[in-house]
């Protein structure tokens, strides 16, 4: 898998390549602002962009906006978006622009610390699924969601967290210890509770649920 | 015709039910709406005589006494006999005119200065004004025009009884005979027919003038919409002044171009329209402090200028009006001292409340700057020094204890992970980052999201206010939230934010038991900060509640 890297800080940025490179991913550029990415972006077309929210030279989203720029002028690169903060507004304006294709990430940079965790988010976006940071699940589910998923059992709402998150559904048993077929008995009882459509790929399971909390237009569901 | 009712019926109306040219012709001498217009042009002379004392003495007492408190009551007097003047003619229009003008709507204004402001803005005022300084030009000279025919008409109708005492001579040709004297009786019945269709064409003139200036029009909504009536109002005298001049100028030149009388109309009305143009133009382009003076200046300097020019077309000779600039220029010159030694107080006093705001702001961030050390040291610092420790021991116990040593890596790198998350949240308490990327109202709803109350957002901004004006309105209302989520013991939260007169207005009640310190660290930090930005927080909390805490923050125009 090839991957850009844009990240101002070097000592984040040459720790992240070393990661990726550790974990026989190919870094095949490192740069440290918005234009360069979309240079990068365009040169290399690689299959996936690692991209800091915040660049220089505002330090604001820029980051952001590059990426959502990238999604239209290079669709075949998937974006994993790295930020010291979540909001769920910004993650709700990635997946409105992924639309249903997919190949979108938006994480804490600390999830970098989980190496194994990480790795695999990175390889899961760059094949054109989703990673949602937890933290951003927490924020829909915690105070969007909560009368609406009264529905739902413990266990259950702990499916619908790391599906919401863009896990499969064997990373969800392996998480949870359980079956695969018991993980799959829990989502087809979510979807039915919530009278979700059912989604044939994860990424397309991740928009139902956000769109049922509200983050995502409607429209934009498969 | 409607002979009782008063109605008005269009001249139209009347040719076309008339069925013989001659019937038609002489029909309005016998038509009582003739003689009703009639007395309402003739009423004009009165009218104008009252009028003409009215405006000037009001102005000039007015632009005597701007300095000082009394020309309030003397502003809302002369409002008041202004209007009543104008009812008065309104009222004889009613009666005789059959036009219905609607009461006029005044605007009140509230406090001392207020009033003064409110009648100097009033519309309805203006065009009252408009409409009698009409009614003392035009009305007048067309009064005097109509009642002249007459007074002919009637001479040559009534000829042949006095011609033997007083014959009329037109050149060499006497009407001393009677046969001379009857000649004139068709002259006279013409003259009094052309008089009658006058007095019936001048009853709609003034009418449509009672129409048009003494009805009251809806007060304009928007700033700019007010701005593009008072220009407007604007034109409309600048146009009707000149065209009065211009008609009575024409009327001059046709009646033998004698003396110049129609410069008693040209001067009045170029009076008025420079008070007016004075007007608009300060209060369009000065700031609200010089309003007052600048206006007392040039009213005094109009008048000056227009008792100049009555003196410089009448005797000459003393020059009188050298007394007036002497009593109206002192009075300004006063004004001038009392506004400057006013702006010197408040100068000083604003001095002195920025010092204290300053002070407030410097001690504020003082505060600030400790908590954030005290944050980082027992936080973060901490967080590392326990990190340290346990990847010392893991050094240590590599060798002898491997299992032992990967716990206190993975205990260690969990540590970061706290640390990291701390670090997060007091940076977000700094400064929130979606604050700065997408502005007040979408931090807001973060925050009202990240709340356990429930809480509702409304905000209403077409642009973002200035950054350290948008902080603190995220600041104030962060703070009230966290009040009401510690204290008040609420169940919701409802914050608003919008812009009003230069004002950033930034509103939060909850429903909570209410009992909260206004001076209790969190809101006097809040305080502070507000006040250093000129802005002023209020706290309203009465025991049992409701809670609300507003900011008003000054952003620009």
């Amino acid at each position: 898998m090839r991957i850009v890297i844009a990240e101002d800080l070097a000592l984040l940025r040459d720790g992240l390549a070393r990661l990726l490179r550790d974990n026989d991913l190919e870094v095949v550029a490192e740069v440290a602002d918005a234009d360069a990415l979309v240079h990068a972006v365009l040169r290399e077309r690689p299959d996936l962009a690692i991209v800091d929210i915040r660049l220089p030279p505002t330090f604001r989203d820029e980051g952001l906006r590059a990426a959502l720029e990238l999604r239209s002028s290079a669709p075949e690169t998937a974006i994993l978006v790295l930020s010291q903060y979540v909001e769920h507004t910004y993650a709700a304006e990635l997946l409105a622009e992924a639309g249903s294709t997919g190949g979108i990430g938006y994480l804490l940079k600390d999830r970098v610390l989980d190496a194994a965790d990480f790795v695999d988010a990175v390889r899961r976006v760059g094949s054109g699924g989703t990673a949602l940071d937890p933290e951003v699940v927490a924020q829909l589910l915690g105070n969007r969601g909560g009368q609406r998923l009264d529905v739902l059992t413990p266990r259950e709402l702990e499916v619908l967290t790391l599906m919401a998150e863009g896990r499969s559904n064997a990373a969800i048993a392996v998480a949870l210890v359980l079956t695969v077929g018991a993980v799959e008995k829990h989502i087809a009882s979510i979807f039915q509770k919530l009278r979700l459509p059912p989604s044939e790929s994860d990424h397309r399971r991740v928009l139902a649920v956000l769109a049922y909390l509200g983050t995502v237009p409607f429209g934009d569901t498969p | 015709m409607a002979a009782g009712g008063g109605r008005r019926q269009p001249l139209v109306n009347i040719l076309s039910t008339a069925t013989e040219p001659t019937m038609q012709i002489i029909r309005p001498l016998f038509q009582p709406q003739t003689y009703r217009d009639l007395l309402f042009v003739a009423a004009g002379i009165p009218v104008a005589a009252l009028a003409l004392g009215l405006l000037i003495a009001g102005w000039t007492s007015i632009a005597v006494l701007a300095i000082t408190p009394l020309v309030v009551p003397l502003l809302l007097g002369y409002r008041a006999l202004v209007g009543l003047l104008a009812r008065g003619d309104a009222k004889l229009a009613r009666s005789l005119l059959g036009v219905r003008p609607d009461p006029p709507a005044w605007s009140e204004g509230s406090g001392f200065w207020g009033r003064a402001k409110a009648v100097v803005l009033d519309p309805t005022f203006w065009r009252q004004q408009g409409y009698l300084l009409l009614r003392m030009t035009l009305g007048f000279a067309l009064a005097v025009g109509e009642l002249t025919l007459i007074a002919a008409a009637a001479g040559a109708l009534t000829l042949p009884i006095w011609y033997r005492w007083s014959a009329p001579e037109y050149g060499s040709w006497h009407a001393d005979s009677l046969g001379r004297a009857l000649l004139h009786v068709p002259v006279g019945i013409a003259g009094l027919i052309v008089a009658a269709w006058l007095a019936r064409a001048l009853g709609s003139f003034s009418a449509w003038q009672v129409r048009s200036l003494l009805r009251p029009r809806p007060a304009p909504a928007t700033a700019d919409q007010q701005r593009r009536s008072r220009r407007r109002a604007l034109w409309i005298d600048g146009c009707t002044a000149l065209g009065l001049v211009v008609v009575t100028t024409i009327v001059w030149a046709a009646t033998g171009a004698g003396y110049y009388w129609p410069e008693w109309v040209l001067l009045p009305l170029a009076l008025l329209f420079a008070i007016h143009v004075i007007v608009e133009l300060v209060t369009a382009r000065l700031p609200r402090r010089d309003q007052a003076l600048a206006i007392h200046g040039g009213v005094v300097a109009a008048i000056f200028l227009f008792l100049v020019a009555v003196w410089a077309v009448t005797a000459r000779g003393y020059f009188w009006p050298g007394w007036t600039l002497l009593g109206l220029g002192s009075a300004v010159v006063v004004h001038w001292l009392i506004t400057r030694n006013r702006r010197r107080d408040r100068l000083a006093r604003r001095v002195e409340t920025l010092e204290t705001t300053r002070l407030g702001a410097v001690e504020e961030q003082d505060a600030e700057l400790r908590r954030i050390e005290r944050d980082l040291h027992d936080g973060a610092q901490a967080r590392l020094v326990a990190l340290g420790i346990s990847l010392g021991m893991a050094e240590q116990r590599f060798a002898s204890d491997p299992e032992g040593a990967q716990r206190l890596v993975a205990e260690a790198r969990a540590g970061v992970a706290e640390a990291l998350k701390e670090m997060r949240d007091l940076a977000r308490g700094i400064y929130p980052p979606v604050l700065a990327d997408r502005g007040i109202g979408a931090a807001l709803k973060t925050l009202a999201d990240r709340s356990p109350l429930t809480t509702t957002v409304a905000v209403d901004l077409a642009e973002r206010p200035p950054a350290p004006v948008e902080t603190a309105a995220y600041f104030v209302a962060a703070e009230a939230m966290a009040n009401a989520a510690k204290h008040s013991g609420a169940g919701r939260i409802e914050i608003s934010v919008g812009r009003r007169d230069g004002l950033l207005e930034v509103e939060v009640t909850d429903d909570g038991g209410g009992g909260a310190d206004p001076d209790g660290s969190g809101l006097a930090g809040l305080r502070r900060r507000v006040e250093a930005l000129d802005g002023t927080l209020t706290v309203r909390s009465p025991d049992g509640g409701p809670t609300t805490i507003r900011a008003e923050l000054p952003c620009g125009s």
